[in-house]
């Protein structure tokens, strides 16, 4: 039995629509990260799921069960905002208690429940304080804790961590990671931030303009992306993305000096002529000057671990990232070369995977 | 939770508020209307369609043109004084001074002083005989003689600003105030560092955080002092010889003192619709800052 | 930050100086006038402070002999805290419902609009009718009517400023406690409620101020010592054969004394509610 069934969910604003009939069924234990960029509809989504908004057209079913006319309070869900949304007028140990004493949980049961949620968040000795007098992090373990107590069938995370500076956004990552490693609960997980919905996922379902746009383990997502946007927006510095013709077998990229060579699985098949030629920048090897790809050095961002190079392929930019030992000058002339099957073609109309 | 359960939910919330407006402010207003076209008298009797033959007695008295007049007048010269006294006060209260906050503490009081208070206190100020204003004019040389400030047709309603603006002024000061400290320092800075002249700090800098918040407090106070009624009846009850009989006033004195109910409410409705356009003008302006807000 | 000139400095100090003059002068000397004896106040030229101050005024104001001048003043302070209350309370209970549902309910939201438009209106449109429905039910003279003739005036405002309030406190806090199973009073009581706490009291005072100051609805519908407020009694006595007029001006004492000091001691809270809308807008 599946966790959570999405069948066709619609929504509209007035006469704007958000969600255009989006298809999800999640299993059991899986963490599903919805990711795109702000006004994609993950949001709308995730409130539709809550029960906070309705759908306009669509079910939802959570366990087997059909809920789409269901109160949020009868869904067996549980939810972290984005604002944490404390109660600022009850303690820490009030706040993380709040469902079970709505459910009516006795007293016991509550202090006992609350305080195994403080143990595993290590925040058992603020359990007397109120939320003013908390930093962020600690807002936002308060805020998971009021969702743990409840051991709902389906956790719901509104973008938690985007308010936690970068350090703590890491150490939150991990603990989250643990978490859902621990208590093998079902989360569906709303963010803007690819390195998160990376390292949390189980699947990402990469939306955009109130649609899924790929639905993959992140594995799937970032080695084999079904569209040149999901290509951009996965990866960081982006996807280079170099408009070339295919034609006899070979990329011809305008302005190049020689054409470039076919993914080994495309070689003699008849591909429609414009594409977008995909190459991550990790993929780029640095070879002699007069290599495959020859380009111009524009800047060199040197990291630390390695560097950052933007530079022009016949006109077209291309950015790489290489190990630091053989370091590059702005102004030079270097080429490129690739392992041929680290890059991807994508239909230069559709934008589609070819 | 579904969305015509809030909105029902919603209107539920609603409903006591709504219910209670309808009954002391809607159905008094429409009955008001209906008034305004019939000859009733206050003690209920009379009430027969009369057509626009109020609205018509209205518009042809003299009494109607000069309160419209002296309104007017005592509306746009009060709030005037109030406008600048207001700013003058606020660009003060911005300077680093010590007791500042005990100075923007004290703007308060004539605020919180009732209005009744305050035209009782400048009444007792003005008076003919033993008012301090007399006594301090003549113990400064600057009259010869005691003058009866509220009982010339020709200072009376000069004496009703003064008393009016000292009351509402600080207002204005504190919103201009509190505008002028929404300045963000860095901007402040920044034209500091640019070179920026006192004169030019407040032109560009300062001017465009007022002009939003004052013109709402002006709009305001404007209708406020079109609606004036308390301080003049407080002060010389329209007198003498009716230079500061303004609408309400006038109103008054037809509904209530002459009882004539049917004039009394089509002179109200004008007042009303003189009051409306003020209100229509504050909804554009809110809805031009609300556009494009600073 | 700003480097002054001492001359400006100067300047500044000058107009604080006078700026604090032009306020506390009227006010002090309504109080001086009110510690002067008689002939003090009538003496020319004027005697600006009384040699010795006679508080025998607020004595006859509070004084409880039968047709003094105490009585009618007395009672006249009691129909205005007891109207003033009234019509607070009932306004408050009123406003949060309407408030929390503007803020929250989008399809509910215009109606609080049309409520705030009457604020618009003149008194007067609304006094003939008012006037004509309290004599048919028998409540002219009387303070229920005039405090339910006073939510004309609280019950927009009060509501306007409550939903500014709700609409600070963040929608997610109602959104988690329903998923958390909370009713919508159980999340109202027990979440937002406190902490609209201070809002509710600021606009309760604002109320109570609006109510105690208002002067034409009481003067038109009251007439004698059981329901007559404070300001009736008070334009009473400044417009009528007393020649006294240090006791005028004790009696414009008492009845400044319960706002102002509000005011003095709510600064804060006022200020930045009398400010925040004009400065939001």
């Amino acid at each position: 039995m599946s966790a959570l069934d999405l069948k066709g969910i619609s929504k509209s604003f007035g006469r704007l629509p958000t969600l255009a009939g989006i298809d999800l069924t999640l299993d059991s234990g899986e963490f599903l990260v919805l990711l795109g960029a702000s006004g994609c509809g993950k949001s709308t989504l995730l409130s539709i799921i809550a029960g906070l908004l309705d759908p306009t057209d669509g079910k939802v079913e959570i366990a087997g069960r059909d809920v789409t006319r269901v109160a949020p309070k009868d869904r067996d869900i549980a939810m972290v905002f984005q604002s944490y949304a404390l109660y600022p007028s009850l303690s820490v140990a009030r706040n993380i208690g709040f469902g079970l004493e709505m459910r009516g949980a006795s007293k016991a049961a509550r202090r006992e429940a609350v305080n195994r949620a403080a143990e595993i968040l290590q925040i058992s000795h603020l359990l007397d304080r109120k939320p003013a007098a908390l930093s962020g992090g600690q807002r936002q373990r308060v805020a998971i804790g009021r969702a743990l107590v409840r051991e709902p069938k389906l956790f719901l995370f509104d973008e938690p961590l985007s308010n936690l500076d970068a350090k703590l956004r890491m150490e939150m990552r991990s603990e989250l990671k643990r978490l859902h490693q621990m208590l093998a609960a079902t989360i569906v997980y709303v963010t803007h931030d690819q390195i998160e919905a990376m390292t949390l996922a189980t699947r990402i379902a990469v939306m955009r303009d109130g649609r899924i746009e790929q639905l993959g383990t992140p594995d799937e997502i970032y080695n084999c992306p079904a569209t040149s946007f999901v290509a951009e927006f996965v990866g960081a510095p982006p996807m280079n993305l170099i408009r070339a013709r295919a034609e006899g077998g070979a990329l011809h990229v305008a302005g190049a000096p020689q054409p470039l060579p076919l993914p080994p699985e495309h070689t003699g098949a008849g591909l429609k002529a414009e594409v977008l030629l995909g190459i991550r920048p990790e993929a780029l090897r640095l070879v002699d000057a007069n290599g495959l790809m020859p380009v111009d050095v524009d800047l060199v961002e040197f990291t630390g671990p390695e560097q950052v190079v933007d530079t022009r392929f016949a006109g077209q930019r291309l950015t790489a990232i290489l190990p630091p030992e053989r370091r590059v000058a702005p102004g030079s002339r270097i080429a490129f070369r690739w392992p041929p099957e680290r890059i991807h073609l994508f239909d230069a109309e559709t934008r589609r995977r070819v | 939770m579904t969305s015509t359960r809030l909105t029902t939910r919603g209107w539920l919330m609603m409903l006591p508020l709504l219910a209670v407006m309808v009954l002391v402010i809607g159905w008094p207003f429409v009955q008001t209307v209906h008034y305004s076209f019939t000859d009733a008298r206050l003690a209920g009797t009379g009430g027969t369609y009369v057509g626009l033959h109020n609205y018509q007695r209205v518009v042809n008295s003299p009494a109607f043109w000069s309160s419209f007049r002296l309104t007017a007048e005592f509306a746009l010269i009060s709030v005037t004084i109030e406008l600048v006294l207001g700013v003058a006060a606020a660009l003060l209260l911005n300077q680093e001074l010590v007791g500042r906050n005990v100075l923007r503490g004290l703007m308060i009081l004539p605020w919180a002083l009732p209005t009744v208070v305050n035209g009782t206190l400048w009444r007792l100020i003005y008076n003919p005989e033993y008012g301090a204003l007399n006594a301090a004019l003549s113990q400064l040389g600057l009259i010869e003689s005691y003058r009866s400030w509220l009982g010339e047709p020709g200072t009376a309603l000069a004496a009703l600003i003064v008393a009016d603006a000292w009351k509402n002024f600080p207002l204005v000061a504190l919103i201009a105030l509190a505008a002028l400290q929404a300045v963000p320092r860095d901007i402040r800075t920044a034209a500091m560092v640019d070179g920026a002249g006192a004169w030019a700090r407040f032109r560009f800098i300062f001017v465009p955080y007022l002009v939003g918040p004052l013109t709402v407090a002006i709009v305001l106070r404007l209708i406020e002092a079109f609606k004036v009624f308390d301080i003049i009846w407080i002060m010389t009850r329209g007198g003498p010889a009716n230079s500061t009989r303004s609408l309400s006033i006038l109103v008054y004195q037809e509904a209530f003192s002459f009882q004539r109910a049917g004039t009394g409410s089509s002179l109200a409705l004008i007042v009303t619709l003189i009051v409306m356009l003020l209100a229509l003008a504050y909804a554009g302006i809110m809805r031009r800052s609300a556009g494009g807000g600073i | 930050m700003d480097r002054r000139s001492p001359a400006f400095t100067v300047f500044v100090y000058a107009m604080a100086l006078l700026l604090a003059l032009v306020i506390l002068a009227p006010m002090a000397w309504l109080f001086i006038m009110s510690i002067s004896p008689a002939a003090d106040l009538s003496a020319r030229p004027l005697r600006w402070w009384p040699e010795e101050p006679d508080f025998s005024r607020y004595r006859a104001l509070f004084s409880l002999a039968q047709n003094s001048i105490g009585a009618g003043f007395i009672s006249a302070l009691w129909n205005s805290l007891r109207v003033a209350g009234m019509a607070t309370i009932a306004a408050i209970a009123l406003a949060v419902p309407a408030a929390w549902a503007s803020s929250r309910v989008p399809r509910v939201g215009w109606s609080l609009g049309l409520v705030v438009a009457s604020y618009m209106l003149p008194p007067v449109a609304l006094s003939v009718p008012l006037y004509m429905g309290l004599a048919h039910f028998g409540m002219l003279n009387n303070v229920f009517g005039l405090a339910i003739v006073y939510l004309t005036i609280l019950a927009p405002f009060t509501t306007w400023l409550l939903r500014s309030g709700f609409d600070l406190i963040p929608k997610e806090i109602e959104a988690a406690a329903a998923i958390d199973g909370a009713r919508l009073d159980q999340a109202l009581r027990i979440v937002v409620l406190p902490l609209m706490a201070p809002v509710i009291a600021t606009a309760a005072l604002f109320a109570f101020l609006l109510a105690w100051d208002e002067f034409f609805y009481a003067l038109l519908f009251t007439s004698n010592e059981q329901a007559k407020t404070i300001t009736v009694a008070l334009a009473d006595l400044a417009g009528g054969r007393v020649s006294d007029y240090g006791l005028i001006a004790a009696a414009g004492v008492v009845a400044a004394l319960p706002p102002v000091l509000i005011g003095l001691v709510m600064q804060r809270a006022l200020i930045s509610g009398l400010t925040a809308g004009g400065v939001k807008g």
